[in-house]
């Protein structure tokens, strides 16, 4: 059973089973498809409908990474059905071994990588908090994902002495940006008008809407209370959050 | 009810308009032609349409595919992978290079097919910065002999712009300025803030009027994803259509493996593996590289044989080495109104301002400041980057995307022995020996890029961002079979003709011995039809003597491509 944990709106709200969270509520990229030529519908369309087995990873490789994928980029505000597919993504990349055209160095393939990164990332699980990283807490999870992302891994693992964890993370964190912002749910949620040929844009400039976008309306809301990773900055915005209710 | 009309069958659409000639020719492998290009990009794609006009049979051996851009290219950013050099490079140094992506391309067009298009020229001080500077070196001509093929080719692939661009050698462009987008606001807003000149609508090689078979921009902001509008200059749709009219091959899918020697020591033509994996082998009176920066030198040091055992062309020992990239920090700015960063050609508004050596500062050369427009997959990077943003704090950031403006700093990069790009232990699909990239920033560099990045951002903040922040990064690679007077410390002179082997010539980014801060392509263009003009006026003789004449050819107006007349640079007498 998938781990979730909920944003919260201004009013304290938990902000779940979305259809299509961000600003522009009404607006849908895919509706505007008939606009679009024939090969860019193919392409989208493909995204959206086909999506690829998972032939890399393990079964238990697979059920880790999608723990960890939940974390790295959550869709708990998203309805089910309007998850948008990650792991897949990745999995298909390194089935067929799709290159993004150089590895570093100090790094193994990218195979190697994920391997080598799953199984330490599970390890130090079962050393901090004696248990497999699916069965942590998502705080827990956090806790130890925060600590790959600010290059400090807690508890240390000599995997990344073979693997600078740095470049682990931004190899993870790049694959699951690339599958979340390529897919047209993502556009509908941050506002961006998707393919555009061969229509274009007529309003360049003043940040104004072409006649089928729309206007932006923002609404506050806030990370749930267990999570490490949102960028609210100042102490300030979290506390004219008044969390309540069913959490 | 379909809204487009049916596609003609087989048809190869280059652009809504354009069609590519046929049939072309095919020249049987065993059969000499007079030129073998190796890569149909930036400088390929010039090269064989001038030898073409000339008379010369001439192939040009691609890797990569002839794109169909109707069928093969989309509207979308992840589905545009393809155009991209993708596969394996190893890259390190104490400040390694992130390769892939938007500094290399595969297929006909070559990096041309998903460049930003921005086409500044070069300054007349950039081919002379040891003699004014002490820092690097001086190129082996000056900015004056290459200034006509400027013009000429700003006219042919052809260039909008400012009527008076004020920096460098000041100048117009053939056709007028792009109208002003969010970000190019931005930059100008910011810019004026501050006391510093910007130009905006260009100089970009966009077309902001019909151009004889290719349309004007619609502004949709997709142009690194390869320009299905066919707005966009790239040679696919420039030069390869005329190419292929007056009677040039273009042979994709040929990956070329070495370049072969005659016992005498012409080389007499290269081998190469088909789509199918088929080694082929193609004879040639003589052989042109212009793979790039990275492929080109790969490519002379995997053709060493015992006469030439550290790679062909390499009796200096430079080959491979002063590999360069420019400082490419972007600077993104986040407002309290929308921007939508999506909406018009990425390359849009830039100032020269820093571009010169300034003494007042404790660096030697300068820096541009460019608009950039990245789309959604490449903003979420550039926020992992440069916020170290993850997980709801990703998903927040990006909830704000149109609130968000990126401008970059574009800067020079000296020329460093130690920068180098050499055969790696890993081999490619095809056995060859893959690249292996070394890149180290010295002490000017990074003087330079700490004060570019602190100019940007104060740009960005007088614009009226409210929150700023910058990822490091770099763009453009050139430099690694550098130019120069001297075969002891280059490896091909002013006409980019090897020092060692008189019928093998390079010709692409890789020659450059400087690289100034204005992105290389309108310059890699000029010097490849300069090229082509040394070759056609040197005739036959290139094919047998090793006479080695350092005359300027003298420019050819009458080997451009249709709808180039009738145009004009405009400047002040």
């Amino acid at each position: 059973m998938k781990k979730r944990s909920f944003p919260i709106d201004a009013a304290g709200n938990a902000i779940r089973d979305l259809n299509q969270p961000g600003y522009y509520p009404d607006f849908s990229t895919m509706r505007q498809k008939k606009s679009w030529d024939a090969a860019t519908q193919r392409v989208v369309s493909a995204r959206m409908q086909q999506i690829p087995p998972v032939r890399f990873f393990t079964a238990d490789e697979a059920q880790l990474l999608e723990a960890i994928i939940d974390r790295l980029l959550p869709q708990d505000d998203r309805a089910q059905n309007r998850t948008i597919p990650i792991l897949p993504v990745i999995d298909e990349r390194l089935f067929t071994n799709a290159l993004n055209g150089f590895r570093y160095e100090d790094m193994p393939s990218d195979r190697e990588a994920y391997t080598l990164g799953l199984r330490a990332i599970d390890e130090m699980a079962r050393k901090r908090f004696s248990a497999p990283f699916v069965q942590l807490t998502l705080e827990h999870q956090e806790t130890l994902l925060k600590s790959l992302h600010d290059g400090k891994p807690d508890p240390a693992h000599q995997v990344w002495k073979q693997i600078p964890v740095h470049r682990f993370w931004a190899l993870l964190l790049d694959d699951c940006v690339t599958a979340y912002y390529a897919h047209p749910w993502a556009w509908d949620e941050i506002g961006f008008g998707g393919p555009a040929y061969p229509r274009g844009y007529m309003r360049l400039e003043n940040g104004l809407p072409e006649p089928w976008e729309t206007d932006e309306l923002r609404y506050e809301w806030r990370a749930p209370l267990d999570s490490k990773s949102d960028t609210v900055s100042s102490a300030d915005d979290a506390k004219s959050f008044q969390p309540r209710g069913d959490r | 009810m379909a809204i487009f009309p049916p596609a003609q069958p087989n048809t190869h659409r280059l652009g809504p308009m354009q069609t590519l000639p046929a049939p072309m020719r095919r020249f049987p492998d065993n059969e000499p032609v007079d030129y073998c290009i190796v890569g149909a990009g930036c400088a390929g794609g010039v090269l064989v349409q001038r030898l073409a006009r000339a008379g010369f049979r001439v192939v040009a051996l691609e890797a990569g595919p002839f794109w169909d851009t109707e069928k093969d290219w989309v509207s979308d950013e992840k589905g545009s992978h393809e155009l991209y050099w993708n596969d394996l490079r190893i890259t390190g140094g104490k400040d390694p290079l992130a390769l892939g992506s938007n500094n290399c391309g595969k297929g006909v067009g070559g990096g041309s097919v998903h460049w930003a298009a921005f086409t500044p020229r070069f300054h007349p001080s950039d081919f002379r910065i040891y003699t004014e500077d002490g820092v690097g070196t001086d190129w082996p001509m000056s900015y004056w002999d290459l200034k006509p093929y400027y013009e000429l080719l700003e006219r042919e692939i052809p260039v909008a712009g400012p009527a008076w661009f004020p920096w460098g050698d000041p100048h117009g462009h053939p056709y007028g300025p792009h109208p002003l987008g969010g970000v190019g606001d931005v930059l100008v807003r910011g810019c004026a803030k501050l006391g510093i000149r910007s130009v905006a609508g260009g100089p970009v090689a966009i077309l902001s009027a019909s151009h004889g078979d290719r349309p004007h921009c619609i502004y949709r902001g997709f142009c690194l994803q390869g320009c299905k509008v066919g707005a966009k200059a790239s040679t696919l749709i420039t030069h390869v259509p005329d190419a292929i009219t007056h009677g040039a091959e273009i042979r994709a899918r040929s990956m070329v493996s070495r370049i072969t020697l005659r016992n005498d020591g012409r080389v007499d033509g290269v081998e190469y593996f088909d789509a199918e994996g088929r080694e082929h082998r193609q004879l040639a009176r003589a052989v042109i590289v212009s793979g790039y920066a990275i492929e080109t030198p790969r490519l002379l040091l995997n053709s060493a044989c015992p006469t030439h055992p550290h790679g062909l062309a390499n009796s200096s020992g430079t080959l491979g080495k002063y590999l360069m990239a420019q400082a490419g920090n972007v600077v993104a700015g986040r407002f309290d109104e929308l921007i939508r960063l999506y909406k018009a050609p990425p390359a849009h508004a830039l100032s020269e301002e820093f571009y010169e050596t300034d003494t007042s500062r404790d660096f030697a050369r300068g820096f541009a400041i460019q608009t950039v427009g990245p789309l959604p997959v490449a903003f979420a990077r550039q926020m992992m980057n440069a916020m170290g943003a993850w997980g709801w704090g990703m998903r927040r950031v990006m909830m704000d995307y149109n609130h968000w403006a990126t401008l970059g700093v574009l800067g020079e990069i000296l020329p460093w022995e130690d920068n180098r790009v050499e055969l790696a232990n890993a081999k490619d699909q095809y056995g060859l020996p893959v690249a292996k990239v070394t890149f180290n920033l010295h002490d000017n560099d990074k003087k330079l890029i700490e004060f570019g990045k602190r100019k940007v951002m104060e740009v960005m903040y007088a614009a009226g961002a409210t929150q700023v922040v910058q990822e490091s990064r770099y763009a453009h690679l050139v430099g690694a079979a550098r130019m120069g007077k001297d075969p002891a410390t280059s490896v091909v002179d002013k006409f980019g003709r090897s020092h060692d082997i008189p019928n093998l010539f390079i010709c692409d980014g890789s020659i450059l011995p400087t690289q100034g801060s204005a992105n290389p392509g309108l310059t890699i263009h000029a010097l490849a039809a300069r090229t082509a003009d040394y070759l056609i006026q040197q005739g036959d003789s290139i094919f047998y003597s090793s006479r080695r004449d350092q005359s300027e050819p003298g420019i050819r107006y009458d080997l451009s491509p249709p709808f180039t007349r009738f145009k004009g640079n405009p400047r002040l007498a």
